[in-house]
Parts: C-alpha cells; structure tokens; sequence
C-alpha cells in the first residue's frame, strides 16, 4: 500500500513538474502555427491539384477553408492520371503553379519513383490525429479513403437476392445483367479487380468475366443507369456517390468480405508557390469539421473520433470494413490480367 | 445582287481615310519585298500554329517518354500501331466515317436544294432549325439519345413495345447504327451549313438553258445543278469524312459500351487511361491517321484539278425559285420531320429533364427548378461562359480573317509560295483535335519563360485558331472560286485601288460566306472539348470543359440547363446572323 502511494506521489510530482513544461510547448507549438497562419494569409491564395471530380463535399471543405481563414482557393479538379500527367509536364517545363496535390497514394508513389514532384511535408499538426492504420509518411499524410460495395436496383434485385458475398456476382441469374466499371484500364474498376484477385482469388475474376458485364467509364451516370432500371448491378460503387441519389429505387451493399478501397493522400507540390498556405490547407483536411463532411458522405474518415459522430445513416459506411489498397508494384500485372479476361 | 460601277466610285470619298490608313497594305501589295515580307510573316504565324505542335508530336511519336523525361528514340509506337487490333480499329473509324458522310451529304443535298431552290413553305425558319442540330454538344444529344434509345428502357423502345404489344427492342443507340446515326446529326447540318450558299449563290441562267433545251427537271438538277456544286459537295464531303474519322463523343458514348473502337477512342485510352500515359502510340496512331487524310485531300485536288466551277459572275440576276406546286408541302414535311427527329426529340428529352431532381426520373414529387438556380448560382458557370463568349468573338473573327488572307492568296493570285501556305493551313484539320491539344500542351509548356502562353486563355486562342483555320480557308476559298476574276478587273480598270476592290468586290461578294464560316467557327469554339481539357488550368475553363466536369460529376441535370442555355443562344446567333445577312446583301 505504501509503495502504491509513493508512486501516486512520485507521478502526482512528475506529472506537476511536467504540465508547465507541456503548457510551454503548447504555447510555443500555438505561437509557431499562428506564423503559419499569418504566412499563409499574406500569400493570399492556395492552388488545388485535386481528382475531386466536383464533388459537393470537397467543394464544401473549400468553403470552409475560405470562411474560415479568407484565403481563397483555386481548384484544378482533373482525373488522377491526368492530374499527375499535368504536374509532371508543368514541372519539366519549370512552371510551378500548385501547392497542394489531393491523389491517390499509388500515384504519389510512381511520381517519387519517377522525380522529385513533391516535397517533404512540412510538420502537420493534425497528423497527430490519424486513426490506425493510417499514417502519415515523409511526402504525404491520407486524406480520405474511398471505399467501394455493390450498387443494386432494388426494384430489379428481390430482397433474397440481395448480394451479401462478392461470390453472389457469379450467379448465373446475373448474366448480362451487371453494368460495371472498366476493369482494364486505370481507375475504379481495375482497383476492384486487383483486390478481389488478392482477396477472392483469380477464380472469382475469372468467374465474373462469364457474366459478361458490360464495361463504361461514368461511375456517376451508371448509377442513375442501374437507378433506371437498364442494369440490375454496377460494381464498383463508391459509396459516396450513393449519398447524393437519396429518392431513388437503388441501394449500395457492403459485402461480408469488406469493400475495395482506394487512398487519396495530400502532399506539397515542389517548389510550391504559397506553402504556408498549402500546409494550412492540408491542416484543415485533416481537422475534425473536414473529416465529418467526408463522414457524412459516407466515406470513412481517417482521423480518429470522427465515425463516432457521423450521422445515422452513414454510421455503417463510416465503419465499412476495408480491403486493400490496391498495389503499385502489382499495377501492371492486374491490368494485363483484367486485358486478358476481357479482349 | 449586281453592284453598278457608279456605285462603287460613289462611295470612293467616304474611304479615304481607310485607304489612307491602308497605304501600308498597299505597299506590301505593291511591292515585290513587300509581298515577301507579308507572305513570310503568314508563313511565320501558320508555322506556329500547325507546325510547332506537329513538331512536338512527331517527336512524341519518336520518343519513348513525352518531352522533358528521359528516353530514347525508337520506332515502338509505329510497331504498335500494326496490332491486330490498332488495324480493327482503323478500319472502324474508315468505315464509320464513311458510312455517316454518304447518308448525311445525301440528306444535306436535298435540305440545301429544298431550302435555297424551291417554294417550300417557310424556307427561313425551317432552315434555322434544321442548322440547329450542329450547334447542340455532342454530349447533349449523345446523353438524350442514351435515354431516347436504350434497348433496355429507351423511350422510343417502350413506345413501340405499347403499340405493338411485342417484346422486341428494335433500337439499340450502343452499337455501329447507334455510333453512325449520332454522327450524322452533326454532319448533316455540318454539311448543310457548308453547301447552302453555293446551292443560293448559283446563276440559275445555266439552269435555265438546260430546260430550254429540253432537259427534264431531274436530267437538269442531276447535269447542271450537281456538277456545279461539285467543288463545295466534295470539299463538304471530304471535310465531313474528316471529321467523322477525328469523331470522339459518339464512339465514346455508343461505341465504346458495345466494344466497337476507333483510333480516337485508343487516343483517349492510350492518353488517359494507361499508366503511364502511352503518348508515343498515341502520337504514331495520329501521324498515321494524318497519312491517310493526306491521301484523301491529295486525292479531292486531283479529282477537282483544272476545272472552273466560276457561278458567281459580273452578270446580275435575280435568284430563282423551282415551283414545286402541291409537292412543296411533301418538301416542307421531309424538312419538319428531320428538325423533329434531330432536334424536338433529344431537346425535348433535355428540356423535361432538366425540370426534375434526377434526369430520367420523371415523377411529380421530383420536380424542381434547383438545377437552373444551382447553374445561375454557379461562379464556374459565368467564368466559363465569359471566357468562352471572348474566346468565341475574337477566336472566330481571328480565325476568319486569317483564313479570309490564306484564300485569297491561294485561289485569287499566281504568287509563289501560295500551295505552302494552303498547305500549312490544312495541316491541322489532319489531327484530331486531342492530339493537337497534346501538341500545343507540350509547345506551349516548353517555350522560354519570357513568353507565358501555357496555362493562360492565350493557349485557348491559339488553338482554336489553328483548330479552326481549316474550315475558314475552306469556306473563303469556295466563296472565292465563285466569284469571276472580271469583277476584280472591272473594278481595277474603273479606277478603284486593291484595298478598294478587295472591300467592295472580294469581301463585299463573300461576306455571306464569311458570316457563315464565322458562325461555325463560333460554335466549333463553343463545342470544342478535346483540346480544351488539355490547355485550360485555373481560371481559364470555358463552358464545354464545365459542361464535361458537371457530366463526370453525374450532374446530368444541370448539363442538361447549360445545354439548353447554349441553345437559345444558338437561335439568337442565327437569328441576328440571317438579319445580318439579309440587311447587308439587300444594300449590295
């Protein structure tokens, strides 16, 4: 007992030793950021290279950024490998015109393969905050995951039908009757296709090739195509894009072997024009108001304790079980392989 | 439509001051050095627009990896482009494009013979609406048409299902009908647009003589009227074929889900879609695909080479009109049918759509008026129209006036160095317009940075003018080559100078011409996508490049308003552009 209560004392003095030194460098780390912030200010704008493709709830964390800060942001929202084509060219050329790129992590590994395109991310301070297993590294810190499930009619799809597996795809009463993104090329489709090789085994893929689905390329029509009623099924649907067609006869399904995802990550474009107010910018992304627009878009969140606070119905998604990511050394093969299950 | 030489001399006083400020343009037309330094100043800007990019992509085609990467130079891309499948995919785009261009000149023949030549009931409204079909994006029509005929739920689908009571889905849009019929409702108009004038502009006296002679109605349109607008059918025609083979949206939209590929479509994919991009496939497709528009125009200078198809002489007359008795309202029904097909259909499907919250869901608790207020609302919206309406206005007029120059000197003078610049003009209407945006993205990037196009509106410019210079040097020159070499002499010998000849007689007697090359100009700048996804940045997005990220977004519906804004502009244009004409032409 009187050994419990030295160490309740001993700690009990550490500990009052310990608060002012902390409350120092929290004033400090306060006072640093403040610099930040005035820097960022006075550089008067920050440039987005972002795949954002329009979304509303990107564009709402812009305007919060805007409101809450009154520094202005230029978006130039462009498909990730479009976007990485655009900096890789503007680079070469010496032009330097962003600060801040919002892409997938696979892409940011081939551009650190490729060059020096981005820079060493300054001290975030919200980085502190990311939940496992996301971290942040030495040129980028995760911004969001985007998760992927089965979007069905549910007019056209029973209730017993309902697919709980990534197995139920392969059914024969779905043949001809599955829209889906195309597995051959880069993008949604073929992140798909790579982590269902992994997870469901080639089997699976070379299964679902006999279901003949029918390829397209605008993830956002082909939901409102199977809402219509000209598919049953479109795989892959990312959930977010499900939280916008409230009204209509559709319904996006999280199989029990967990959703495909992929991760957009932030980082610093070299020789970014206004720094301070690219790395304000990231720090905002990552706080908790950001984070919950995400949530409630039904996307996952990264940074901890913001899934516990997102609405009712984005609950499930927000807690979705995930697979992946997909591989950038595994790239190649997956889109040979997809290329060969569908000439 | 005859000008009397005391008119034009009558004017003479009120030009001083325009002659006065144009004795610099007459010294460049006066002397041998000053007509040099002009021509190599022509040759300079033409340079810059089709050779630097082709120069740049020829490089590409070369080069392992894009400009500024490290690589070696190689023939992989050539070797590429021998696959089975880049060959399938060759004789796709041939075929297509041949088989859109015959049933859209033939529909184009008999809307333009009908409209300029007969007594059909209201010719002038019905020819704006049948215009309007080439001004609507691609993306518009091609949305509607998905919707229209789907075979799995299209409306023209289910209405014939309910009348007929079968099962049967007899259209399918997702095949090579569904890719052909896309295409022609832009090339019919397209064509059109091109023949209309030649079809007005035609001495009917030639006519005349051959119904004097005894020639039936038919023996004489087939004799006389076709072979008279042989030059402007066949340059319609191979502009047509052209354009069908440069083609993007509709295979993209109804080819590309029915497997059926083209070599613009591998463009895209080998540029966007693979990783890394495969610029250097890309870039061989593209010359290949210039090889063989190449033969093409080589071949229409070889069909047309020696004849004089002058129509448009010193002589007045008074335009006739064929009476086609009670047959003008079997003429005015095949004209309202194809404006209802082309036109009330799919923006009629737009129009509805654009009422409710989803496009294509068409219940009463769905309707609204959110997508308008979310376009009006819009900062990116009114950026991109204002940046469009600029690039619009000067493009087109830059681009007209450079064609207007290049025709000139190619059909109206005997000047050395004349088939160079005709040629360069040429060069790139032989590249898709993706690919020239490729050209210029890497010219641009890599000019010193003393000269900041790249990222700019500038870089815009730049390219539609050379995007659009093709067609202005086509237009001009058919005008041109209608109009008898006597009228400039005549004018010369009752004492006018060149620059007064030139604005009395050459552009005076094109201006129609002009106006409609300036139109289409306009509107192929309004439409234009593929290179401008490439060249515009932050700042400088114009509507076609709005109008793909709301579609990319899934914002259908307010694709849908910005379509439907784009047009009633469309009828306003034409609208003043006919008022314009009318005016002008009366007091010639």
């Amino acid at each position: 007992m009187r050994i419990k209560t030295l160490h309740a004392v001993v700690i009990a003095c550490l500990v009052s030793l310990a608060l002012p030194a902390h409350a120092e460098d929290a004033k400090g780390a306060q006072g640093s950021w403040d610099a930040v912030v005035d820097a960022a200010k006075k550089e008067g704008k920050v440039v987005v290279y972002d795949m954002a493709l329009g979304a509303p709830y990107f564009l709402a964390v812009l305007k919060s950024f805007e409101t809450k800060y009154g520094i202005p942001v230029e978006s130039l929202d462009l498909r990730a490998s479009e976007l990485s084509e655009r900096i890789r060219t503007e680079q070469s050329a010496g032009r330097y015109l962003g600060d801040v790129e919002m892409i997938t992590t696979t892409m940011i590994e081939e551009q650190l393969q490729n060059g020096d395109f981005v820079q060493k991310l300054p001290p975030i301070p919200n980085s502190a905050n990311l939940r496992p297993p996301f971290r942040a590294t030495e040129f980028s810190v995760p911004a969001f995951v985007q998760p992927m499930g089965i979007l069905i009619n549910t007019r056209r799809v029973k209730d017993a039908d309902v697919p709980s597996s990534w197995n139920d795809l392969n059914d024969p009463k779905w043949k001809g009757k599955i829209l889906s993104d195309d597995m051959r090329p880069l993008g949604s489709g073929n992140t798909m296709f790579a982590i269902l090789q992994h997870t469901m085994g080639p089997e699976f893929n070379e299964k679902l090739a006999e279901q003949k689905p029918v390829f397209s390329r605008d993830m956002r029509n082909d939901a409102r195509r199977v809402a219509r009623g000209e598919y049953a099924i479109y795989v892959p649907q990312i959930f977010a894009f499900t939280s916008d067609l409230k009204g209509l006869p559709v319904k996006v399904v999280i199989p029990k072997e967990g959703a495909p995802y992929a991760e957009m990550d932030l980082a610093v474009l070299k020789n970014s024009p206004h720094p301070n107010a690219a790395r304000l910018f990231i720090q905002h992304f990552l706080s908790m108001e950001s984070q919950l627009i995400y949530a409630n878009a039904w996307m996952p969140p990264v940074v901890a304790g913001v899934a516990e606070r997102a609405n009712a119905d984005a609950q499930p998604f927000a807690n979705a079980k995930l697979i992946g990511p997909a591989k950038l050394a595994e790239r190649p093969s997956m889109m040979a392989a997809a290329k060969k299950l569908y000439p | 439509m005859s000008i009397s030489a005391g008119d034009r001399i009558g004017s003479l006083g009120k030009l001083r001051l325009i002659a006065r400020l144009s004795g610099g343009l007459r010294l460049l037309r006066a002397t041998s050095a000053g007509r040099i330094a002009g021509l190599t100043a022509l040759i300079l800007i033409l340079a810059f627009l089709s050779f630097y990019p082709l120069s740049m992509l020829l490089y590409g085609s070369l080069h392992s990896t894009p400009p500024g990467m490290a690589g070696t130079f190689n023939l992989a891309g050539y070797q590429d482009v021998l696959s089975q499948q880049s060959l399938i995919a060759l004789l796709n785009t041939v075929g297509l494009a041949l088989a859109k261009t015959i049933p859209s000149l033939v529909i184009a023949v008999l809307l333009a013979w009908i409209l300029a030549r007969t007594d059909t009931p209201f010719r002038g409204t019905l020819e704006v609406l049948v215009t309007l079909p080439f001004f609507v994006p691609p993306i518009l029509t091609a949305m509607a048409w998905g919707m229209l005929g789907n075979p799995q739920v299209g409306l023209l689908n289910q209405l014939f299902q309910w009348v007929t009571g079968s099962s049967v889905a007899p259209i399918n849009v997702y095949s090579y009908g569904g890719v052909v019929w896309h295409m022609m409702q832009y090339s019919t108009p397209f064509l059109f647009l091109l023949i209309v004038d030649a079809f007005r502009a035609m001495d009917p006296s030639l006519e005349e003589a051959a119904r004097m002679c005894g020639a039936s109605r038919w023996r004489t349109f087939r004799t006389i009227t076709l072979q008279l607008m042989l030059p402007a059918l066949t340059s319609a025609a191979i502009l047509s074929f052209i354009r069908g083979i440069e083609n993007f949206e509709s295979p993209l939209f109804f080819g590309s889900p029915a497997n059926i590929r083209v070599i613009t479509t591998d463009i895209y994919d080998s540029i966007n879609q693979r990783s890394p991009p495969q610029y250097q496939y890309a870039t061989a497709v593209s010359f290949v695909i210039m090889m063989l528009l190449f033969l093409i125009v080589l071949l229409q200078w070889k069909l047309l080479r020696g004849r004089s198809f002058i129509t448009v002489s010193g002589k007045g007359y008074t335009p006739a009109v064929i009476k086609l008795g009670k047959w003008r309202w079997a003429t005015f029904a095949f004209c309202a049918l194809f404006f209802v097909v082309m036109v009330v259909l799919p923006v009629g499907q737009l129009l509805i759509g654009s009422f409710f919250k989803f496009f294509g869901f068409y219940q009463w608790d769905m309707l609204t008026l959110e997508h308008y207020r979310a376009v009006f609302a819009s900062s990116e919206f009114w950026r991109g129209f204002g940046n469009t309406m600029l690039l619009g206005l000067i493009g087109a007029s830059l681009t007209m006036v450079l064609g207007g120059m290049v025709a000139y000197i190619s059909v109206r003078t005997k000047w050395r160095g004349r088939s160079l610049i005709d040629a360069m003009a040429w060069l790139p209407w032989m590249m898709p317009g993706i690919v020239l945006g490729v050209g210029f993205l890497w010219g641009f990037a890599l000019l010193p940075h003393a000269i900041p196009i790249y990222g700019t509106i500038w870089a815009l410019l730049l390219a539609y003018i050379s995007l659009g210079t093709p067609l202005s040097v086509r237009v001009m020159s058919s005008a041109y080559a209608q109009l008898s070499f006597d009228l400039e002499e005549c004018s010369r010998v009752h004492g006018a100078s060149w620059l007064q000849t030139m604005r009395h007689i050459m552009i005076a007697l094109a201006w129609p011409s002009f106006a409609v090359g300036w139109v289409l100009i306009f509107f192929g700048i309004m439409r234009e996508l593929s290179a401008s996804v490439l060249l515009y940045s932050v700042g400088s997005e114009v509507l076609s490049v709005v109008l793909l990220k709301l579609w990319v977004n899934g914002n259908a519906e307010q694709v849908s308003v910005v379509g439907l804004i784009m047009v009633v502009l469309v009828l306003l244009f034409r609208w003043v552009q006919l008022k314009v004409i009318k005016a002008h032409i009366s007091t010639l």
